[in-house]
Order: structure tokens, then sequence, then C-alpha cells
């Protein structure tokens, strides 16, 4: 039930500096990502403005998805560590309905992160673009629904883990090393048409560099998908691993 | 009377262990009931696997008379082995959350809290709170939404003198209001002072079952001996005759052991057989605790 769920969120002071650090870090990335040099030049008012201004931002926030999926990971974990998840099976909750319950805190924090890129996008737009309100507004949807796939599939992703080891340390850990190391590791091994439907390639590619063009320019195209066709690959891994955690639920002494 | 509770042929076995073995029981509704025995016995894999949090490997569970749901562990309020709460939330908002889950109305927390003496600190973080603090507290949960069915796994655990006499208190009161609870303890003088039946578990398995008054009566045995000249078979055949002597043995020397019914004496025994013409030489009492029978029952 999501009333549950904020009655144990809203009191959690963790969740609340987890959240306004992404909020904070990307708003201070952006006000300070003006002055980057990128081929000798700085990258200024080009950030900023349409139609790139949400494309640059995501770009920038999918730096900080792991701090949503950090805490996602700690809601879980600790429900584990403190035998609460056991206790509202007693009480009569059904095993489905606490993963239902967290899918709701995961779809919570994508909105919280959208929210965040939402008011930054759009007090650098209006301070540092001279664009109006409703253009920078109407550039908005594609780059943010692309960046909630992409966030979805990050935190479906933490939460099957979390599952699956049930302490918080070791989950981030094992998440960290998937995505900076195993998941690496197989590519070298898989041929581009195979390993572009891997998890985090796939979902990296929603969030596109602003400099990919240019790359793509310099080196020819990557082989990835595009943003488009990597949306339902996220969104189907999303429900796998969600209904992964349900299986694991399910089958598990708690 | 109908089974709250059915457990039949229930095995629970982890990978080097059997915690429960082909183990069957009933709960009579309206019954206080006892589940005995020593630590690691099986009775917390038992309540754990009644309540859907352990899977079986063997065997059915029924709660009232049909396979167990979330629904219908609704209807039963339960303190399994731990108290377990967010510390970092308040007494309040921990009920709060088991309210939701229970899916009963709030407002039976304000009684809940009241009833187990901790309206006063409603407002603290459970970190703050002592074992006995969150075992009581444990119990208020157990208590939201007033259940038909109670199951407390070792209620006293980590309570004062005044709290194990005040949850002893409050089992009965709850019993008296005719409500079904299952009490796991391995402190046989809990059981007896508050079951009205109990099953005897050891190593996983049910080594005994029924009434409390039945199985776990701290009895005194009265042994009798006529003098030597009579003959032995004489006094058996006597006191089988005796309304109020039960389970009567003769010994090979030719004493006879047997326990009286409730609300009879040694005294009106002689008596009874004095008018059968029968004159002891010897009458004695041999006083058998608790823990002598209980050991025995684990020990067969």
């Amino acid at each position: 039930m999501f009333r549950t769920e904020l009655r144990k969120l809203l009191p959690y002071r963790t969740a609340w500096i987890i959240l306004l650090l992404f909020t904070a870090l990307l708003a201070a990335t952006a006000a300070g990502a003006g002055g980057v040099n990128v081929n000798g030049q700085q990258l200024g008012q080009a950030l900023y403005a349409l139609p790139g201004l949400w494309t640059n931002l995501v770009y920038l926030a999918s730096y900080f998805s792991l701090l949503p999926a950090f805490l996602l990971i700690m809601l879980i974990t600790d429900e584990f560590q403190y035998r609460t998840l056991r206790q509202q099976v007693i009480d009569g909750a059904s095993r489905e309905q606490l993963v239902l319950d967290k899918l709701l805190v995961a779809l919570l924090l994508s909105g919280w992160a959208l929210l965040s890129v939402l008011a930054v996008g759009l007090y650098f737009g209006l301070t540092r673009s001279g664009a109006n309100a409703a253009d920078i507004l109407a550039a908005a949807p594609r780059p943010l629904l692309l960046y909630a796939a992409q966030l979805l599939g990050y935190l479906a992703l933490a939460a099957l883990l979390a599952v699956l080891i049930r302490r918080s340390t070791p989950t981030i850990v094992a998440l960290l090393l998937y995505v900076w190391v195993l998941e690496r590791l197989i590519r070298y091994f898989l041929p581009d048409e195979i390993d572009r439907f891997l998890p985090m390639k796939a979902l990296d590619i929603l969030t596109p560099s602003p400099f990919a063009q240019t790359l793509d320019t310099v080196l020819g195209p990557s082989g990835a998908l595009l943003p488009g066709e990597a949306v339902p690959v996220a969104l189907g891994y999303a429900v796998l691993f969600w209904l992964l955690s349900a299986l694991l639920l399910r089958i598990r002494d708690l | 009377m109908p089974a709250i509770l059915d457990i039949e042929h229930l095995t629970k076995r982890y990978a080097r262990t059997t915690a429960v073995q082909d183990l069957s029981l009933s709960v009579p509704a309206g019954s206080v009931f006892g589940l005995l025995g020593p630590n690691g016995s099986g009775k917390t894999t038992t309540l754990g696997i009644a309540l859907g949090v352990l899977h079986a490997s063997g065997g059915t569970v029924r709660w009232f008379g049909a396979a167990p749901t979330a629904a219908s562990r609704r209807r039963v309020g339960s303190l399994l082995e731990t108290p377990n709460f967010f510390p970092y939330l308040s007494a309040r908002q921990n009920l709060q959350i088991s309210a939701d889950t229970k899916r009963t109305s709030p407002a039976g927390i304000a009684r809940a809290l009241e009833l187990v003496d901790l309206a006063g600190r409603q407002h603290e973080p459970v970190r703050g709170f002592s074992l006995g603090m969150k075992q009581r507290l444990a119990l208020a949960a157990a208590l939201l939404g007033e259940p038909e069915v109670l199951v407390l796994d070792e209620p006293t655990n980590g309570l004062d003198p005044q709290g194990i006499a005040d949850v002893r208190g409050l089992i009965q009161r709850l019993a008296a209001e005719g409500r079904t609870i299952i009490l796991a303890s391995h402190l046989l003088d809990e059981v007896q002072k508050v079951c009205t039946h109990a099953a005897v578990l050891h190593q996983g398995r049910l080594r005994a079952a029924g009434a409390v008054s039945d199985i776990l009566a701290a009895t005194d045995r009265v042994h009798l001996r006529l003098a030597p000249d009579a003959a032995p078979q004489q006094l058996h055949q006597a006191l089988l005759a005796v309304p109020f002597a039960q389970s009567v043995q003769l010994a090979p020397d030719g004493t006879c052991t047997l326990t009286l019914a409730p609300g009879h004496s040694p005294a009106e025994l002689n008596r009874a057989l004095f008018a059968q013409g029968l004159v002891l030489a010897h009458l004695s009492t041999e006083r058998r605790s608790l823990e002598t029978q209980f050991l025995q029952i684990i020990n067969n």
C-alpha cells in the first residue's frame, strides 16, 4: 500500500539526505558544466540552449542515477534487517503485495528525479538561454521519458539485487560491480549485435552523451541501439527484474 | 469444538537438520493452546509455517478449516519470535503500519498502547526502547483489530516479573472473552498456569498432546503396601474398585502406586480400603515436579 510506504519513507532522514543530494548535485553540475572545455571550446551557453537543454541535462542526471538506486537498496535491505517484511506477511500482507509496494517506492523515487531534472532545466533554461517557459517545457517530454525508462531499469536491477542479497553494503557493491565491471567484461566476449541488448548498455543509451554525435561523425556509428529502440528493452528488463524479485520473495523463507 | 488451526504431518527440513518432523496437531476454538518444548524443539518453526513466513517441506496447515491465505492471517494477531519494528519510527507510527497491514482502523492504536502501558512513550522512536518495551509493543501490535486468534511466541521474553504477571493476566482476560490463544513457551509453569490444552515438542517431534490437566498436572503419586503376610494382588484388586484411584500399578515387591482424582485425599483412600477390610502397613505420597513430568514426556 502506497500510504504505508509513505509512512516508512517520509520520517526516514537518510532518504531525504539522498534525494536532496541528488537534486543539489544535479543543480551544481548543471551550473558548473557551462565552464567545461570540449575540443578547446567552452560549452558555455550551448549547454542550456534549446533543443539540446533537456538531452544535456538528463545526460548529467544519469551520472547520479545510482543515488536513488542506493536509496531503494537501503529501503529494501533495511526491511530484511529489521524483519519487517516478515512481520508484514505475518500481519496479513501477501508477498506479491510487498513487491508491489517497493515498485511504488521505485516509481516515487523516479518521480522525484524527474521533478528535479524538470526544475533544474526550467531554471537554467529561463535564466541562461533566454527561451520562454512554454518552449522549454514543450521540448522536455521525450528526453524526460527516456530518462524515466532508464531510472526504472536501474531501480528494478537494484531491487532485484537487494531481494537476492538482503544486506545493504554487499548489494551496493554488487550493483557497482555489475554496472562498472561485470557487464563490460561480458560485452568484451559478445558480438556488438548482441551486447547492445545487455541491460547497462541499453539503459545508458537512453541518455546519450551530448558529444555522441561528434564522436559518431569521427568514428562512425557505434552499433548501439537508438534511444527510441532502447525504451522497450529497458522497460522489458524492468518488468523482468521485478518479476524475478517477486519470484524470489515467493519461494524463499522470510 | 471446531478446530481453529489444523496441522497435519508437517515437516520442515533445512540443509542439515530437520526442524519439524511429521507433526500433527489441532487447536480447538476457544482454547488456550500451549506449544511447549525446550529451545530448538521446533515451536517457532511450526508457527512460522502456520503464519506463512516459512515454507513447509511437507504436510499441510489449515486455518479456520481452509488453506491459509493473507486474509486468514489478518484474522490472527501474532507475535513471532522477536518484536519486529522500524527503529527510527515511533511506537505509534509502527502501530500505524501494523494497522495498515491488518486493514484495521487506526482507532484501536490508542487502546492497544494503553493496554500495554506504553501510551506515555508512544511518540518516542522504538530504537530507544528496552527489550521488554519492544515486547509489550509487539503485544499491542498483535492485539490491533481485536483478532479472534492470538499467536504468542514466548510473549514474556525480556519482561520483568510485573510485566510477566501482566501478560499472563492479559492472556487469561483475552481467553475469558472467548478468543483462541496459541502460546509457545519453554516455561512449564507459564503453560500450566494459563493453558487449557498443550502439545509438547522435542527435537521437532510431537511427544504429547491433550488437555493440560491430563499431560502436565503436578499430581502426586501415592505408594501403598499391605502387611507382608497379605496377598499383594488383593490390594491391587481393591484399588481398581476405588473410583477415585487412577493409573493403579502393582510393583513386584507388592507395593501399589496410583494417582488420586482431583479433590480426593490419601486419608479417603485409606478409609475406602479399610471399609473393604484391608489394613495398610505403608502409605506415602511422592511429590512429582512439573519438570520431572516434562522430562519424562520428552525422554520417552
